[in-house]
């Protein structure tokens, strides 16, 4: 199915997150904030945020760079051929098994070189609209990550799908759930609400920009 | 939102849930509800139906709180959208609410599930067979807490129309009926204080007009300003105040003081004069910052009496003062007659007996005092209030002090005397009736009551011996702090509007618990028309806004079954 993008096979993975790795040209595909997910078997699949993507250096980068000429092959054939690939990050969110999504952490980590999918506006839809957003604790927990930005990534993307299934109501229902798990950590929660803000202005923005082009 | 905020989303009059407290502190409450919509003295419930107790009390104060200071501190519109300060506010600010723990109840059955049932036990707390009892726990974390209902207020206060409940006023809030028992309100001295204009002649006559109507206490009015007996004009509106007379024309009797006493222009239904037999140098000491009599007084007195018992003061009137006949050696000697005379007869100082009998002028030069009366008034004010009437006695042009303090004295000592032998014919069993209970209404009361006279006149005994004779004063006064402490602990009921002097607010307090709480409510009450009622003669204190006096007032009191007010109160508080 063309919805279901592959972007990439698992390279190690631990309870609370995995990272994967991609080839240099798939990169156009996995963005920070989306919401991935890692297909186990028929009945279980695991679903995770991505948080980081980095670039490695090897040392032909490292020569090419400082090579006086970089001849128009050489670039092509490093970004399409490399060795190392990209890395990216993910916190696991939850699983669904058997149809049911839960926002625990999921019971069995994935395993070397399972596929992974970036979730279609159907799969964000459900699964950030079932329970209760527990999920979001998760994205909350770690805060050597820039949760901040996370945070607001997310949010836009699931707010776009959440108001174009006919739920817009889901995106206030969010924030409120964001306050009650941030209220105790006055910086984190203004610097979280601040970015979000950002959202809404880009939001306020675009639909004024819409409003005079219309 | 989270399933915690759902279920603390207010169901219809919730305002808050408890979120802690103490027995011996006040409760305290998180508010559901915009601080606006609740204020201080609101009456409220708390505890849920299916709790084991309902949890009565006051909203003593409102504070602004917030779950980090932070977000207090931030101007939040000024950094988020205001959709995002919303939400934000919405789960980090609050108010709370200090909640006095007063009384408790175990919730009845539901009114709307099993009417009868309800009414069966409503009736059961009316009569006091299940009543409301003092605070002894508390209630749980996160009981709701609402705004009492008609049907709360019935319940702890009493219905109108029911037995001797009787509506004083309304809450301030959503203006539920709060009545007093008249019964227990004449059980005990009581006290309605209120700065100047805060409407105690007002609310005093809403209460007589409701001791008349009930019929079972005999009322004997003190009216030295001629307010309560004859219609009147209200100084601020101007408009016409009907008075008891014209309202109750049989009922209540108008006295006037001094053989041609009128009244407003009207002539009394009969006048009362004081015989001169009937005066004690009590009486007379009783005077003394009124007379400006001095330390010798008492001796002197002592000494008349000693000389002419009963008749001291009509002999001593008569005694002449300067007047010196040639003796035998012809020499001027005092004459016979004079106090001088008598005094050295008696071994008394002759010009402390001089001073004293130029002191005494003003009394013995008082029209309303004389020899012989023309009619035994005084009996015939005992028997009218034996007969289920009442009396009023006006001052007419006696508004002075000293006539107020003379005669409202020697006529409650003489009435008490009366009330106390009766009292002690019934309880020795001779098979005498029942002495009718009798309310001696006084305006002014600090002028009777105050420190230096508490000893001396006989209404500070009654209010001290409370109602072991079936008498009782209701005492209506501007500056309670004047008035004798001892007195002051001793009142069963205050009702009390507007102080502005802080001794006045501390009198009105004495000896109630949650002085602090209270303190702040009497501060705040609105200058007119509002009163807290408190002490022991109602359940718990309570704000009211005071019945108006007024023509629907005696609309309904004269014709109560065709009053609106006649309609089940309990069941109009309820959203059906
Ligand atoms: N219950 C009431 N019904 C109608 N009017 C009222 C009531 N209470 C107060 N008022 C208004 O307030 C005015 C003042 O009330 P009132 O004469 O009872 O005051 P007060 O406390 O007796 O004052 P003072 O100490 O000077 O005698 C009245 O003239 C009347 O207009
Ligand atoms: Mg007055």
């Amino acid at each position: 199915m063309a919805d279901h993008i592959e972007i990439g096979r698992l390279l190690r993975s631990e309870t609370t997150g995995f990272v994967f790795g991609c080839k240099l040209d798939q990169i156009d595909s996995p963005s920070f904030g989306a919401l991935v997910r890692v297909r186990m078997d028929d009945h279980y699949q695991i679903f995770g945020l991505i948080y980081d993507i980095q670039v490695q250096d090897d040392g032909l980068v490292r020569q090419l760079i400082t090579s006086d000429t970089l001849a128009n092959e050489a670039w092509l054939d490093t970004r399409g051929n490399r060795t190392v690939p990209v890395e990216i990050g993910v916190l696991a969110l939850g699983y669904m098994l058997d149809g049911q999504v839960s926002h625990l952490l999921p019971p069995r980590p994935p395993l070397s070189l399972d596929e992974i999918f970036l979730c279609t506006p159907a799969e964000i839809a459900a699964f950030t609209g079932a329970g209760r957003m527990g999920y979001l604790r998760h994205v909350l927990r770690d805060q050597d990550k820039p949760v901040e930005e996370l945070l607001a990534a997310h949010l836009k993307q699931a707010r776009d799908v959440q108001s174009a299934a006919g739920n817009p109501a889901w995106f206030e229902a969010a924030l409120e759930e964001v306050i009650a798990l941030l209220k105790d950590d006055y910086p984190t929660l203004m610097r979280v609400l601040g970015a979000v803000d950002e959202l809404e202005l880009a939001r306020d923005r675009q639909s004024e920009l819409n409003g005079r082009l219309g | 939102m989270t399933d915690q905020q759902r279920s603390n989303t207010p169901k219809t009059d919730q305002i808050g849930i408890i979120t802690g407290g103490s027995l011996k502190n006040n409760l305290q409450a998180r508010l559901t509800v915009p601080s606006h919509e609740v204020q201080e003295g609101a009456f409220v419930v708390a505890g849920g139906e299916k709790d084991r107790w309902l949890f009565y009390g006051l909203i003593t104060d409102l504070r602004l709180e917030a779950h980090d200071p932070r977000y207090a501190q931030e101007d939040l519109g000024r950094r988020l959208s205001p959709r995002l300060a919303g939400l934000l506010r919405a789960q980090t600010l609050y108010t709370s609410a200090e909640i006095t723990n007063t009384l408790m109840m175990e919730p009845g059955p539901d009114p709307l599930e099993d009417p009868e049932g309800y009414e069966t036990w409503f009736q059961s707390v009316l009569t006091e067979s299940v009543p409301p009892q003092p605070a002894k726990t508390v209630p749980l974390h996160h009981a709701p807490v609402r705004l009492a209902r008609a049907e709360d207020i019935a319940l702890i206060f009493g219905k109108e129309g029911e037995k001797a409940f009787f509506r004083l006023g309304d809450t301030l809030e959503q203006g539920h009926p709060v009545c007093v028992n008249l019964d227990r309100l004449v059980q005990r001295s009581a006290g309605i204080f209120g700065a100047t204009g805060t409407g105690k002649s007002f609310l005093t006559r809403v209460i007589l007009a409701g001791l008349i109507q009930h019929d079972k206490t005999a009322v004997l009015i003190f009216d030295m300003h001629n307010e309560y007996g004859p219609d009147d004009i209200a100084s601020d509106t101007g408009l016409h105040v009907p008075g008891l007379k014209g309202k109750f024309p049989t009922k209540v009797r108008m006295v006037g003081l001094g053989r041609n006493a009128t009244i407003r222009g009207a002539r009394p239904d009969y006048t009362l004069e004081v015989a001169e037999a009937d005066i004690t140098p009590e009486d007379v000491l009783l005077l003394a910052q009124e007379l400006n009599l001095r330390d010798t007084t008492a001796t002197t007195l002592d000494a008349l009496r000693a000389s002419f018992h009963g008749t001291w003061f009509s002999e001593f009137k008569k005694m002449r003062t300067n007047a010196f006949v040639p003796g035998d050696d012809g020499k001027l000697e005092p004459a016979p007659d004079s106090v001088q005379a008598w005094a050295e007869s008696v071994g008394v100082h002759g010009s402390a007996a001089e001073a004293l009998h130029s002191k005494l002028r003003r009394l013995f030069n008082a029209p309303y005092i004389v020899e012989q009366p023309a009619a035994n008034a005084l009996q015939q004010m005992i028997d009218n209030l034996d007969n289920g009437q009442h009396v009023v006695l006006s001052f007419g042009d006696y508004e002075t002090d000293l006539d107020y303090l003379f005669v409202s004295n020697l006529l409650t000592r003489r009435i008490r005397e009366v009330w106390e032998k009766r009292t002690n014919d019934f309880r020795g069993g001779k098979g005498a009736p029942e002495p009718r209970p009798l309310v001696i209404a006084v305006e002014e009361a600090h002028k009777l009551l105050n420190r230096e006279m508490a000893s001396q006149t006989s209404f500070s005994t009654i209010a001290r011996e409370m109602r072991k004779y079936y008498v009782t004063l209701l005492i209506i006064d501007q500056r309670p702090s004047q008035i004798y402490d001892e007195v002051m602990s001793q009142l069963g009921t205050r009702i009390t509007g507007w102080l502005g002097d802080s001794d006045d607010i501390a009198a009105v307090l004495t000896g109630l618990a949650s002085r602090d709480a209270l303190r702040g409510m009497l501060a705040r009450l609105q200058p007119k028309e509002e009163v807290l009622m408190l002490g022991w003669g109602v359940p718990m204190p309570i704000v009211i806004r005071s019945r108006r006096y007024d023509n629907v007032f005696w609309e309904e009191l004269l014709q109560p079954k065709t009053s609106s007010r006649k309609t089940n109160t309990v069941f109009d508080g309820l959203d059906f």
